[in-house]
Formats: structure tokens, sequence, C-alpha cells
């Protein structure tokens, strides 16, 4: 297989960030959420990026918003994932009505627009980061089900399972130990794509001003606080904003790395 | 131009008909996923009033009783129903106004941005996905399909901050501004929300390409000495099209979705601002009445795609 420099970059990137989310508090200089200097002002040797409209640090802020950013869509895809998971496997193990009710309850969540579906749970829950997670996480779910329903389904007609079936495994065991084992493997691929429908999903809420606390280091939040300056300092809106479409981009490019190289025989 | 099919015209009723069935059906239970998200989710709707000092304890019971909220939740699914059917979806919390009339006032900015936004869409989709499949491998077909996937999986939030920099910076070197100035009001926001859309339409329009260059009537075709280029632009690509319309659809309905952050980008009024704010104030009427209206309005050009994509293409004969 031809190795794909995009595929190194975004390999590189997206460990870069993990690191990041994790060792924020050794990285970052300055407390994040604390001003620390004159709003708006330039870089200099103490704060490196120049403080916000608040006079917090930028490269704090941004040093800890790889935390929560990626925390808040690492949560809300978990949430997709479980539950649109084992609704697809319900649904691909009991065929006939109970497939075909579940299957019209994904379709017509389908019909509403992701977002406001979301915007919805944010008016009911009020504003908030466990609000954001909720969200984003039933967001995804309708589609996710789906497609590892179809995914259960084409595991579940494979001779193997029939040969258990035969052997007198009953339900549990066999999505247990055979169904969720094959399946889970081939979904690894759309799971991390779904992260980074999950990360678009939470900066898009916390862009709009749902995260609740405004002084929450987060991309989302610091894109659109600084969206205000965007003439005297662009680099407080471009910075959170590069960081987040970085990220985005380098975790569907491995997604879609992953889904490449986990069927090596297909055409693509 | 395109022959017609010789299919019984009864059964394309039939087939139509069907659809339209799984359309208002669909629509009910998006309209009850709605209702049910929100007030199961909202322990009290009135209580951001509340919070705020909007509104004594005394006046939030009248408004309780005056909305229906002390009956069962069954009792108010049936009457917001039943309103809706007479087109009827309350009024606002703060304003009291009727939440159709606060909607309707805002539609046409709306209309206006996401319209322009699907046009600019379907010609940047189509003219990626073509120059995509064109000459596989080569440099062009790689850049489009670069900014097709760059199209999918940049925010629009960023793309269009990106725009209004560029537009503000530009502003300063090229005289002439009051021109990009106006540029910033409805084909700024339509471009940045028209390239977010067109990646996808350029794939499905690619993939179909690709697809249809590998069936036996493109050698056929060939054979017959058709030049490259209408058998690529008429052959390849009419098959190539059905589920393109699909997506069109369903692209036209989350271009309303992706018209809140625009709006909220580019400081535009419409639907989608006024959804934001909605919800930061707790004003649950309005949010209702427009994702309700939103997901009426997705199960109708999806079942106007899919009767579209019926009529246009003689191999689709089952209705799904």
């Amino acid at each position: 297989m031809k190795s794909q420099p995009t595929t190194t970059l975004s390999l590189i990137w997206a460990i870069l960030v993990i690191l990041v989310a994790f060792a924020a508090p050794i990285l970052a200089p300055f407390n994040p959420r604390q001003p620390v200097s004159d709003p708006l002002s330039i870089p200099s040797t103490t704060t490196v990026l120049g403080t916000d409209s608040l006079g917090r640090d930028l490269l704090s802020r941004l040093l800890y918003g790889a935390r929560y950013s990626l925390g808040l869509s690492i949560l809300a895809a978990s949430i997709t994932i479980l539950a649109g998971g084992l609704i697809g496997l319900l649904a691909a193990t009991f065929p006939g009505f109970p497939d075909r009710i579940i299957l019209w309850i994904l379709n017509s969540s389908l019909a509403i627009p992701g977002l406001l579906l979301a915007m919805v749970l944010v008016a009911g829950l009020g504003p908030g980061t466990s609000t954001v997670i909720i969200a984003v996480g039933i967001w995804g779910i309708p589609g996710f089900a789906r497609i590892s329903r179809t995914m259960f389904k084409q595991t579940l007609s494979m001779g193997y399972v029939d040969a258990v079936r035969a052997l007198g495994g009953n339900w549990v065991w066999n999505s247990w130990f055979h169904i969720l084992p094959n399946a889970g493997f081939r979904l690894i691929p759309l799971a991390t794509v779904h992260v980074a429908w999950a990360f678009i999903g939470a900066t898009t809420l916390t862009f709009l001003g749902f995260a609740g606390d405004p002084s929450l280091p987060e991309w989302g939040s610091m894109l659109n606080a600084g969206r205000l300056h965007l003439v005297q300092m662009p680099h407080l809106a471009i910075l959170p904003g590069a960081a987040m479409s970085f990220t985005i981009l380098s975790i569907h490019n491995l997604g879609t790395w992953l889904a490449r190289i986990s069927k090596p025989y297909s055409v693509h | 131009m395109v022959p017609l099919l010789n299919r019984p015209a009864s059964r394309t009723l039939i087939a139509i008909g069907q659809r339209l069935i799984f359309g208002l059906l669909t629509a009910l239970t998006a309209v009850t996923i709605t209702f049910f998200a929100l007030r199961l989710a909202a322990g009290d709707p009135l209580s951001s009033l509340l919070a705020q000092g909007l509104a004594t304890p005394l006046q939030a019971e009248v408004l309780r009783v005056s909305l229906g909220l002390d009956q069962p939740l069954t009792t108010q699914y049936l009457d917001f129903l039943s309103s809706l059917l007479k087109g009827n979806l309350g009024n606002s919390l703060y304003t009291n106004r009727s939440v159709i009339t606060v909607i309707m006032e805002q539609f046409q900015h709306t209309a206006s941005l996401a319209l322009l936004s699907l046009c600019i869409a379907v010609i940047l989709g189509l003219g990626l996905g073509i120059i995509a499949a064109w000459r596989k491998g080569s440099n062009r077909s790689w850049l489009a399909e670069t900014i097709s996937g760059l199209a999918t999986s940049l925010p629009v939030s960023f793309t269009g901050i990106l725009t209004i920099m560029i537009l503000s910076l530009s502003i300063r070197t090229i005289s002439g501004s009051r021109v990009l100035l106006s540029s910033k009001e409805l084909l700024l926001p339509a471009l940045v929300l028209g390239f977010a859309s067109s990646g996808a339409i350029a794939r499905v329009i690619q993939s179909g390409l690709e697809e249809s260059m590998l069936a036996p009537y493109m050698l056929a075709a060939k054979a017959r000495g058709i030049n490259k280029e209408s058998r690529l632009l008429w052959h390849a690509l009419r098959p190539s099209l059905p589920p393109a319309i699909s997506l069109i659809a369903l692209e036209a309905s989350f271009l309303f979705a992706g018209t809140v952050v625009t709006e909220t980008v580019f400081s535009r009024p419409g639907l989608g601002r006024l959804l934001v704010t909605s919800i930061l104030q707790g004003d649950y009427p309005i949010a209702q009445g427009i994702v309700v209206l939103a997901a009426l309005f997705y199960t109708f050009s999806q079942s106007l795609a899919d009767i579209l994509a019926f009529i246009s293409d003689p191999r689709l004969e089952k209705a799904n």
C-alpha cells in the first residue's frame, strides 16, 4: 500500500493534540481562565501569543482548548457509538417486526436536521458542557445505528454464526463473543470518522454559545469570541479555528485511512 | 431530450402515492420526536422565565394553565397536533406574538440565503465531481478531490470567519470597497454555505461517474465514435443524477441547519439567529415551531426528490 503524506501528517497532528490535551496543565504557562495582562495585548516574551479581550493568555487557552474540545467530542462520540451500536445490534439480531420498527424510528429521526435536534435538546436542558455532550451524542445516534445495523446484519449472515447456532450458542453468547468482535472491528473506521463529526458538532454548538460558561477555554467558544476583534487581532480567531479544522481533518483522514487498510481487497 | 419512460401511468401514480404517504408518516414521526425531545428534556419550560425574574410564580402559574402545561403530556401532544393542523404554533413567551408571524418575518432572509447557497452548491459540486472523475489520477482530479474533501470537513464557522477576514483585509487595499461590503450581505454567506454543501454533491457525482464509466454502454458509446466529452457529460452523467438529486434534497434541508451558523458568523437576520436567541432565552414555542417547520420542510423536499428520482430513472421500480 502506498503510504500517503497526508495520513502521516494527520497521525502526527492527532497524537500532538492528544498529548497536549493530557499535558495542558504542565504545558500552559498561565491559568486559562484568569486575566494575566492587559486585554488584547500583542505577543510578548511573557505572553507568547498575546492575550484575549479579557486579558487571558491565548497560548494557555489554546492548549487547554485541546483538552476541552477533544474531551467534549470524544465523550459525545462515545454516547453515539455505544447507543447507536446497541440499537444496530438489536435491530440486526431481531429481524422482522422489531427491526422494521427500529428502522422506521431511525429514518424519521434522520428527518430532523441533526443540528436542529441538538438545539432542541439544548433548549430543553439549558446551555452547558454536559448538554453539549448529550446533544451531540444523541445527534449522531440515528445515522450510526443505521450503519452499524447494516454491519451487524452482514456479520450475522456469515457461516460461522450459523455454526455457533448449530453448536447451541445462545443469543447473548453469540452477539458478545462472535458478532461484536467481528463487526466491531469493521466499525472502528466508522467510529473514528464519527469522532470527527462529533468534533464539528461540539465546536459548532460551543461556537453558538451553548457551552454556557463563557470563560471555558474551548476552541469553538474562542473562535466566536475572537471574531469580534477580527480586524485588529485576527489571530484570536484564526488560531483556534485552524486548530479545530486541522483536528477535524486529521481525525477524518485517519478514519478513511483505517477504512482503506481494513479492506485490502476492495477496488477502491 | 430525455425520452419519456414507457412505464404504465397507473404504476407511476401508485408509486408516487406510496412515497407521499411515507413522507406524511415520516413527518408525523419527526414532529412527535421534536415535541417529546423538548418536553422530556425541559423539566419546566417556564423555568428560564422564572429564573430571569420575568414572571412571578403566580404569573407563571397562570401562563402554565393558559399554555396547557398543567395537562397530562398526551393531552398536550394531541392539542399540539390539532393546533399544528390549524396552522397555529402558539405564541412567544416573551413578546406574546404568534410564532407563525415571528417566523414569517425572518423567513425571507433565510430562504434567500439558502436558495442562493443551494445553487452555488449544485454548480460547484457538479463541477468538482466531473473534474475529479474526468481523468482519475491526474493533478487536476486530485485537486478537485482535495477541495471537495475540505468542503465537507471544514466547519462553516471557521470558513465564514476566514472569508470575513480576507474581505476586511482586501477592503483596506482594494478601492471600490462598497461593492465588496455589499457582497457581505448575501453573496459571501451564500458562498461559504454553498461551498460547505458542495463537497458531498461532488463526491456522489464523482463516484456515480466512475461507476457508470465502467458500464458496458460506455464502451458501446465509444464504439459508436462518440467523443469523450459527450460520453462523460451525457451518457455517464445521466445515470448518476438520481442519487445526486436525492442528496441535493437532503442538502437543502441541511442548508437550513447551516444557516444557523452562517447567520451567526455574518450577523445576518434570519431563522437561524432567531432559533439561537430563542433557545438562549428559553422561548420554547419559537424554538419548537422552527424545528417542526424544518422537519416538515425536510420530509417534503425528501419526498419530492424521491418522486423526481423515480420519474427520471427507469430502473427504480419499487418504492422503498
